[in-house]
């Protein structure tokens, strides 16, 4: 007996699954979106996005005009995130410079630079544009990093003399290049936008038109309807995934760092991230009262998991309570997936915890349609 | 004669490979009902927006009441009223505030805006939905009001889009009768509806097929040109039929040169239009029974349909 | 122009905007949602963030080391008794910097004036988070540095010889205008940025797609109402709301955030509104091209994307490829965030800023005659 009704269930689920399908396939906008998007976003964060500084714009008022002071000014230069240094005449016209933000850095070296280096107690100083606190931050580092290893000599010797030979490395990106650290979340944009923009219409356009209404009076639960309506996207959203990985991956060479043990756990992390994204997806739609509203709704949704999620920048120095918000979004432990699979190599046992969360939320969201969705219309 | 209120040659409009009105030729004569019919999407809707210059035709010209639409659409937005397939009230705003903000835009207010709209009002039986969002308002109430927006600011031409449609049988008598004052006080209206019926309630028809004309002609000369015509029951004015009623009506029919078959009750005549001749014919029949026991002339006009059905099928080639 | 036309054009969008609920919390609450969500997620500064210490020398200095390093409250050191222990945690994620201190440091450390070899220590980052590394690299780095000078300073004193100090620069920094690098300052000027060129274009765009569906809009365009008087019945009463919500953002952002403009909020109101002009005439396009709001939703969406990352709101444009630098400067939004940046931040005045504020009124231009065509164009 349950086992004819669990097969009736299933034959419903079916049914409306191939119901979906067969729109899809016919729906040019939604096709656009499956292609476009992910070129779209594959060029920006491949080619444009970038946190590491680059043609830093500064000014440099060498009060000291040594051979000595200008090598430190081709030092800081060589590093490579410079332009070449405006060398202003006054201390007032590198303040006027940064005021306009002409500049990022203004580095001024005193009159009694290279007599104080002799006597091993050299100082300059930089004054930075705060606006911009992350790039102001990492620019101050290069030029301290030049400081640090400053000896006056045309090739510096690292270390030589210091109380401390700091050997960094930066595991899995050695050249921490934010086109890998961008690139191994793209998925996890991708289907974010696509799981959510794809449901969330759906349901207020079938009552639209009607067809909610017809199909409620066929022997069919509402769960039934609203799984039936998830499974083709499901399928769908591994073409997605596939495109991005692939895309990533021949384009810029940011393939899974372990092989098939991570192809494995990329695939499994996906499904319950997808569902649960999908999921979302009809429950603002039953939220909402035309179809307008719903895509607002959704939209509202997406933002703040592109930006709370820590795809962007790193959940982990956001300030209590924004951080814990972030962690209620699905986005938020795909993406610490995707990264470990992705850059570290990460296999199915790295991301058990975050399967059982986006599991748990699935079924959150799950029950919460079920109580929004009675089998009436109202 | 005045010039005609609308003048359109050789109206083409073609969207990439599709072309929805092919090569059109119209006039409206003042103050006339014209019935523009034809199928869900055959170009009606392309060719009233072509007229009141919401789209710009691919080639021909258009005139409305004298005016290069063309060249000048804006310089006939205050001779025409127009209404849209989908009646055009805000949803938000109450009915009293839509008629304001329409009325507004065409520079009327105040006093004259009071008086003309409590005349409109009345008429289109709108006092009830004044203060009613549009939105909660039934189907048919809108489309009146939808009318009389439309017809708020005296426009000397209306173009209506399919205003029936989607309204009961009520309704719809009061639509006609409303339209047919506008018409009789000198408005021009052009219609456009799927209901071919409705086409008697217009003095001049055009039937459009896939973009081309295939009919453009007063309704009665349609009738005349695609169908089998009149048909004109006659029988004893009183009870039963005397012996020889039949044969003494056959021979004043047949001295007209009319023939007719034996029905039930009496006899049937088919004429392919009333004109002045038949109707001789018919009073000389009445006259010649006078004596006996009369007759009762009852005419059937052919259904519109049926001439609708036969202008199809002679348009396909 | 008919006044009387414009305005009972103004009266009906301002009334139909007031009374939409759906609408007017939209307006007020995702300026104030992006406000307070974009002010907090950038962060230069790293705190409590977990450091994995694997102490292969087990000596005081060694232990004395990872005690100064904790003592500051950016990090917080988590012992590991093996090197593969370490790599470990910093595979599955929950460890994002380590600490190897190897046995000989402090051998070396002692040692370290006779220049044969200097102390060493490794850091290892996990370059996955590569943000997140950078950012605290310069912070370790200083911490490392100055506490092991502290570490070789005191073996000297007990060997009774003066430091020489280490070679190397001093280098000073100050940071003008936003001294404790936070975060927020930068984000509250940009949001304004992101919320005039998104929610503004979005808002438009339903609005007018909208009129289309329900055909009032080919009602409005049999009326004697001209193409101009439409659009600006249109986009002169959302102009006030937005305009209203700069004021509501600026408010909320200094009440809230503690982050007033420096510069003149006259001004700052000024160049807001008249921005405001170029995303809803862009809305206006979007629109005239979108057969439903869903369809006007996505497009707005699509644009938006590279409108976001691409105009220095969160990614300074500067970091941006040359190409891409190029196309940056084809957004309107990126001149204005510029702008609302050197108000905001900098207190700059219409005299420095004059360049940027040239372009925003050619953007302006191009963009209303361009959603003018649209409007009046037959198609």
């Amino acid at each position: 007996m349950r086992g004819e009704a669990l097969r009736g269930a299933l034959s419903n689920v079916a049914a409306v699954a191939w119901k979906e399908a067969a729109i899809m396939r016919h729906d040019r906008a939604f096709l656009a979106m499956v292609l476009a998007q992910p070129v779209m976003m594959l060029l920006l964060f491949g080619f444009a996005i970038r946190m590491q500084p680059a043609n830093v714009p500064w000014a440099v008022f060498d009060r000291d005009g040594t051979a000595l002071s200008r090598r430190f000014v081709e030092d800081v230069t060589a590093t490579g995130y410079f332009l070449a240094p405006e060398v202003v005449r006054s201390y007032a016209e590198g303040r006027a410079r940064l005021a306009r933000g002409q500049a990022v850095a203004f580095v001024v070296i005193p009159a009694e630079f290279r007599r104080e280096f002799e006597l091993g107690q050299p100082r300059v100083q930089v004054l930075l544009d705060g606006t911009d606190p992350i790039s102001a931050a990492r620019v101050g580092a290069f030029i301290a990093g030049v400081g640090a290893r400053f000896d006056g000599e045309a090739t510096p010797r690292r270390g030589a003399g210091a109380a401390l030979e700091l050997r960094q490395s930066f595991r899995f990106n050695p050249t921490l290049s934010d086109r890998r650290f961008y690139l191994a979340v793209l998925a996890g944009m991708l289907l974010t936008n696509f799981c959510l923009s794809v449901t969330a219409g759906g349901l207020v356009a079938d009552r639209e038109a009607g067809t909610w209404e017809q199909m409620l009076s066929t022997p069919t639960s509402p769960l039934e309807l609203v799984l039936g309506k998830l499974v083709p996207y499901a399928a769908m959203s591994y073409v997605v995934l596939a495109i991005a990985t692939l895309g990533a991956g021949i384009f810029f060479g940011v393939w899974p760092a372990g092989g098939a043990a991570s192809w494995l756990a990329l695939a499994v992390v996906t499904l319950p991230f997808v569902l649960v994204s999908l999921a979302v997806g009809v429950f603002v739609s039953t939220l909402a009262r035309t179809s307008a509203q719903a895509v607002f709704l959704t939209v509202f949704f997406i933002l703040p998991s592109m930006v709370l999620s820590g795809v962007m920048l790193p959940y982990q120095l956001m300030p209590d309570g924004v951080r814990q918000v972030g962690a209620l979004l699905p986005l938020r432990w795909y993406q610490i997936s995707l990264r470990r699979i992705t850059l570290r190599g990460a296999g199915l046992d790295d991301v058990a915890i975050p399967v059982l969360a986006l599991s748990l939320g699935f079924l959150v969201v799950l029950l919460a349609i079920r109580r929004r969705l009675k089998p009436r219309l109202d | 004669m005045s010039a005609p209120a609308i003048v359109a040659r050789g109206l083409t409009k073609r969207f990439g490979e599709f072309t929805a009105v092919h090569d059109l030729a119209l006039e409206v004569a003042r103050g006339s009902i014209f019935a523009f019919l034809g199928a869900n999407g055959s170009g009606k809707s392309t060719t009233i927006r072509m007229l009141i210059g919401l789209l710009q035709p691919s080639a021909g010209s258009v005139l409305v009441d004298g005016v290069d639409v063309i060249r000048e659409p804006r310089r006939v937005r205050d001779r025409i009223g127009y209404m849209g397939q989908r009646v055009s009230l805000y949803a938000g705003l109450s009915l009293r505030e839509n008629v304001e903000f329409y009325a507004g835009l065409h520079g009327l207010a105040g006093a004259e805006l009071e008086g003309r709209w409590g005349r409109v009002r009345e008429r289109f039986e709108l006092g009830g939905a004044e203060g009613e969002r549009p939105e909660s308002l039934p189907a048919g109430i809108r489309q009146r009001a939808g009318l009389a927006l439309a017809m708020l600011h005296q426009p000397r031409i209306l173009f209506l889009d399919e205003p029936t449609a989607g309204v009961d049988v009520a309704s719809r008598g009061l639509f006609w009768e409303r339209i047919q004052e506008e018409a009789e006080a000198g408005v021009t209206v052009f219609v456009t509806t799927h209901f071919l019926e409705e086409a008697d309630h217009c003095d001049w028809v055009c039937f459009l097929e896939a973009g081309r004309l295939v009919a453009n002609a007063a309704p009665d000369e349609l009738r005349r040109r695609f169908s089998t015509g009149y048909r004109v029951h006659l029988a004893p004015a009183r009870g039963a039929a005397e012996p020889g009623w039949r044969d003494e009506v056959r021979r004043v029919l047949g001295a007209a040169g009319l023939t007719s078959e034996t029905a039930q009750d009496g006899l049937v005549l088919r004429v392919p239009a009333l004109g002045g001749e038949v109707f001789a014919t018919l009073r000389r029949v009445q006259r010649e029974l006078e004596a006996r026991q009369g007759a009762r002339v009852r005419i059937e006009p052919p259904a519109m349909t049926d001439v609708f059905r036969r202008i199809l099928a002679e348009a396909a080639p | 122009m008919n006044l009387r036309r414009l305005r009972t054009l103004l009266v009906r969008e301002a009334r139909a905007t007031w009374r939409d609920a759906f609408t007017m919390t939209i307006l007020v609450s995702v300026p104030l949602a992006a406000l307070l969500v974009f002010s907090s997620i950038l962060s230069t500064e790293v705190k409590d963030l977990a450091l994995g210490v694997h102490d292969a020398c087990g000596t005081a200095s060694s232990r004395r080391l990872v005690a100064e390093l904790s003592a500051r409250g950016t990090f917080s050191a988590r012992p590991f008794a093996t090197r593969d222990a370490l790599d470990r945690a910093l595979v599955d994620g929950s460890l994002s910097v380590a600490l190897v201190i190897p046995p000989d440091f402090d051998r070396h450390l002692r040692a370290w004036r006779t220049r044969e070899a200097a102390a060493q220590v490794e850091v290892i980052y996990d370059g996955a988070e590569a943000v997140l590394a950078a950012n605290a690299e310069g912070f370790l780095r200083g911490l490392v540095t100055a506490a092991v000078a502290d570490l070789a300073g005191g073996a000297d004193a007990r060997d009774g010889e003066r430091a020489g100090g280490p070679r190397g620069v001093a280098v000073v920094t100050r940071a003008l205008y936003n001294p404790e690098l936070d975060g927020t300052r930068y984000m509250v000027a940009g949001v304004f940025g992101f919320v005039l060129s998104f929610l503004t274009t979005l808002i438009t765009a339903v609005s007018i797609v909208n009129e289309r569906i329900t055909g009032t809009f080919e009602q409005l365009q049999v009326t004697p109402a001209t193409s101009l008087e439409i659009l600006l019945g249109k986009i002169l009463p959302l102009g006030a709301v937005f305009a209203a919500d700069v004021v509501l953002m600026m408010v909320a952002a200094g009440l809230l955030l503690g982050v007033w403009p420096e510069g003149n909020p006259l001004f700052f109101v000024g160049v807001s509104a008249f921005y405001v002009l170029t995303s809803l005439a862009l809305g206006l396009i979007i629109s005239a091209t979108s057969a439903t709001t869903a369809e006007a939703v996505q497009k707005t969406v699509l644009f938006s994307i590279p409108l976001v990352q691409l105009s220095g709101f969160a990614f300074p444009t500067r970091n941006m490829p040359t190409v891409v630098r190029w196309l940056a400067e084809v957004f309107p939004a990126t001149h204005y965030i510029r702008v609302s940046r050197g108000i905001y931040l900098r207190g700059e005045g219409p005299l420095s800023l004059a360049p940027e504020l040239c372009l925003l009124v050619a953007f302006a231009g191009v963009l209303i005659a361009l959603a003018l065509r649209t409007i009046g164009a037959r198609t």
